[in-house]
């Protein structure tokens, strides 16, 4: 399994350097091997994500898994990869691609292919050399709840379309400040940030929503004012206002582009710099 | 919401205000650097913990100003409040145009005043109108079609309830603000824990008053259960019997209920949460006296005198502890003879080495057992239903706003004097420039498959 991610990380890799050496020297079928690379390291990522998931399923299950399917449904449910730092930064790297591929198929080549390949394996390595834990370990009552499948994977899924907006963006300030031939148009990387920006926006929401429900029937709160709940409505509230901007003051282009900036290091102190600070989100590590 | 027009009436003016876009972002803007404070700043911490940490004049500024509680203080508050009556004005202001909007169907005589995109014409002596239909239907779904006087219009119009999404983004936002301060001031949350066995009435709110309950809760059996040998916990399970008396009814209600985390437990308006769990002595331990050869094994309760064997002294265990500085389990013991002043010292169950003799006797613990007790978050909040409500809300919301864009599509026939037919593709889309370009490149393509012109 750990082959497995690691066999991801150097495709993710690979597929950065291939785009990028693509869109330098212009070359149609190097996009189309990246591009085919980038599928190949999706598919071996989920492979281990699925492993993991069955291993873990087995390790709850013990000698005698449960035999009504209802049951079983609910352990395989239950033990999702997703309840520590470790399976949350293997499943971040994961969206980054899965987003990338399905949501913005025809934008995911040439330079922000190789931005969105190039963190996903970054995210990996940080899973595998960062120092992070990567044993099994059993569920504490509190993540005991069906609410953790769905709360995390629309939270990731979020943040994996709000960092395909940041690329954007990225080659945009770069684009505008010292044109380029290579980079992509600035017209279509100011749409492709606000489409980015409203996906995330929309699942940034909903993962709230469904955090907020499952904080009530766990702790009697939906809302406890936790870092990681303060962090990720700083979030909401600066997309919040860069689609305000847009739609209704038509604010385009830079302005935007900094404002996809600025809403990225909000989720990037979200995600990791929470870990920091006191707080029921922290993972343990 | 709408952009400002300068106007010159202060009414008109505090309503342009009130109802602008940039008091909207401004405010947006404020809340989050508000939360980033509310996120890095510890917060409901005591006044100490501020003076230590940013010294004298910083720590009395930061607990002076609220800036320690900062969401329920005027920092957070006075936005959020500003933020609810700029969405309210929103609405006020741009709800009926955009519900007029929406129930008013695309029009033939509408869909002639669409902007043009492009201009069609076909051969004369082909009668184009069933093919037109054909792709029409094909290409858009579903279509109107309608003769005018010398004309025919083919219109399509999709997501036309578009309108009212931001409006109904706007209203779940409401709700969910207005839920918030209806549990801020009509509910009530605290803490009760409770051994086995154990019968409550009452609750300690947050505040630390003490709250009465209607009913009698009864805590029948507690489990914690581990994940192997002094592993992390696995589960908690609290069984509950709830009663509440009732006139005229024989026994009165009677609920049994198994509370665990995530597995709440609702009687007689409150919700009973399993918050955590704690130890506590039984109320006896097992004490062996030995005096000489003599040994006597004795069930001592908690904190009350006992007379020894022989009548020389009497004891009492102050405390039980359940691993005194790593040397296992402990009692504390106040030994008395005579006139003279008690001793206290403590015995060790797992070192009975270390136990001189005291007076005539010498003393060892046989058992000190402890139990576990639950601790349950007892909540009754009359916000929630509000607040869950502008959840459902958000949903259709912002499908309607984001996925549901707005696109009228229309072609106009009409047969020129010569006998020939001519066409003009008429369509808008306010706010989805993208996926309209693409379907009117695609709806030409189609057009002029069938005209050689």
């Amino acid at each position: 399994m750990s082959q497995l991610l690691g066999m991801a990380m150097l495709l993710y890799l690979g597929v950065a350097i291939i785009l990028v050496m693509a869109e330098l020297w212009s070359s149609l079928w190097m996009q189309r091997a990246g591009r085919g690379l980038l599928w190949a390291g999706l598919a071996l990522h989920s492979g281990a994500l699925i492993g993991r998931w069955y291993a873990s399923y087995r390790m709850a299950a013990g000698p005698t898994p449960p035999m009504v399917f209802l049951e079983k449904l609910r352990l395989v449910i239950l033990q999702a990869p997703l309840s520590n730092y470790y399976d949350s930064l293997v499943f971040f790297s994961w969206c980054l691609p899965a987003m990338g591929l399905l949501a913005f198929r025809r934008h995911l080549q040439g330079w922000l292919g190789a931005i969105v390949a190039m963190l996903a394996c970054l995210l990996l390595a940080k899973a595998s050399f960062g120092g992070v834990n990567a044993n099994i370990q059993p569920l504490m009552p509190a993540l005991k709840s069906n609410w953790l499948l769905i709360h995390v994977v629309v939270c990731f899924l979020g943040y994996a379309a709000l960092t395909v907006a940041f690329g954007a963006a990225l080659l945009y300030l770069i684009q505008d400040y010292s044109p380029r031939e290579a980079l992509p148009a600035l017209p279509m990387l100011d749409r492709l940030i606000y489409r980015a920006a409203i996906l995330g926006f929309f699942l940034l929401t909903f993962g709230i929503l469904t955090g907020a429900v499952w904080a009530e029937t766990a702790w009697g709160k939906y809302w406890s004012w936790d870092p990681k709940e303060d962090a990720s409505l700083v979030t909401w509230l600066i997309y919040a206002a860069m689609i305000h901007a847009r739609l209704l003051k038509g604010w385009q282009g830079r302005r935007i582009a900094w404002l996809a900036v600025l809403g990225f290091l909000a989720i990037i102190f979200t995600y990791f710099g929470v870990n920091y600070l006191q707080s029921m989100h922290a993972y343990m590590t | 919401m709408s952009t400002t027009k300068r106007q010159t009436q202060p009414k008109s003016r505090l309503w342009g205000w009130l109802t602008s876009i940039r008091l909207t972002v401004h405010l947006l803007l404020i809340l989050a650097a508000v939360a980033i404070i509310g996120a890095v700043l510890p917060q409901e911490q005591p006044a100490e913990v501020y003076l230590s940490r940013f010294g004298e004049t910083w720590g009395t500024v930061i607990w002076r100003s609220g800036l320690a509680d900062i969401y329920f203080s005027i920092w957070f508050l006075a936005p959020v409040c500003l933020l609810a009556l700029n969405i309210l004005a929103c609405l006020i202001h741009g709800l009926p145009r955009a519900w007029r909007r929406s129930f008013t169907p695309l029009s033939g005589e509408a869909a002639l005043t669409l902007p043009q995109r492009a201009r069609l014409q076909w051969p004369r002596g082909t009668d184009p109108r069933e093919a037109v239909a054909g792709i029409w239907r094909r290409e858009l779904g579903r279509t109107r079609r309608q003769a005018l006087p010398g004309k025919e219009v083919f219109s399509h119009e999709t997501g036309r309830f578009r309108p009212l999404g931001p409006y109904l983004v706007h209203l779940a936002l409401l709700f969910i603000l207005a839920g918030g301060l209806i549990g801020k001031f009509w509910g009530i949350e605290g803490s009760l824990p409770l051994a086995q066995g154990e019968t409550a009435q009452s609750f300690q709110s947050v505040g630390g008053a003490e709250v009465p309950l209607d009913f009698q809760v009864r805590l029948d059996r507690f489990q914690v259960q581990f994940y192997g040998e002094g592993g992390i916990p696995k589960e908690f399970r609290s069984d509950l019997t709830f009663t509440k008396n009732i006139k005229n009814l024989q026994g009165g209600r009677e609920l049994r209920a198994t509370c665990r985390v995530n597995e709440p437990v609702s009687f007689g308006g409150f919700t009973f949460y399993q918050a955590s769990y704690g130890t506590q002595p039984e109320d006896q331990v097992r004490l062996q006296v030995i005096q000489g050869s003599h040994r006597e094994s004795l069930q001592v309760p908690l904190h009350q005198l006992l007379t020894l064997p022989g009548g020389e002294a009497q004891i009492m265990v102050i405390k039980v502890e359940g691993n005194l500085q790593g040397y296992g389990p402990a009692v504390q013991l106040a030994y008395k003879s005579g006139p003279e002043h008690p001793l206290i010292f403590w015995v060790l169950k797992d070192h009975p080495e270390m136990q001189e003799q005291i007076g005539p006797y010498r003393f060892a613990l046989e058992s000190a057992n402890f139990q576990f007790y639950s601790v349950f978050q007892v909540n009754r909040d009359p916000g929630v239903p509000c607040v869950y409500l502008g959840f459902l809300l958000l949903l259709p919301g912002f499908y309607l706003a984001f996925f549901r864009p707005h696109q009228c599509w229309a072609l106009v026939l009409e047969k020129s004097p010569k006998g020939d037919w001519q066409g003009r593709l008429l369509g808008s889309s306010p706010r989805a420039r993208e996926g309209f370009d693409l379907r009117q490149t695609r709806l030409l393509e189609e057009l002029k498959k069938g005209t050689p012109s």
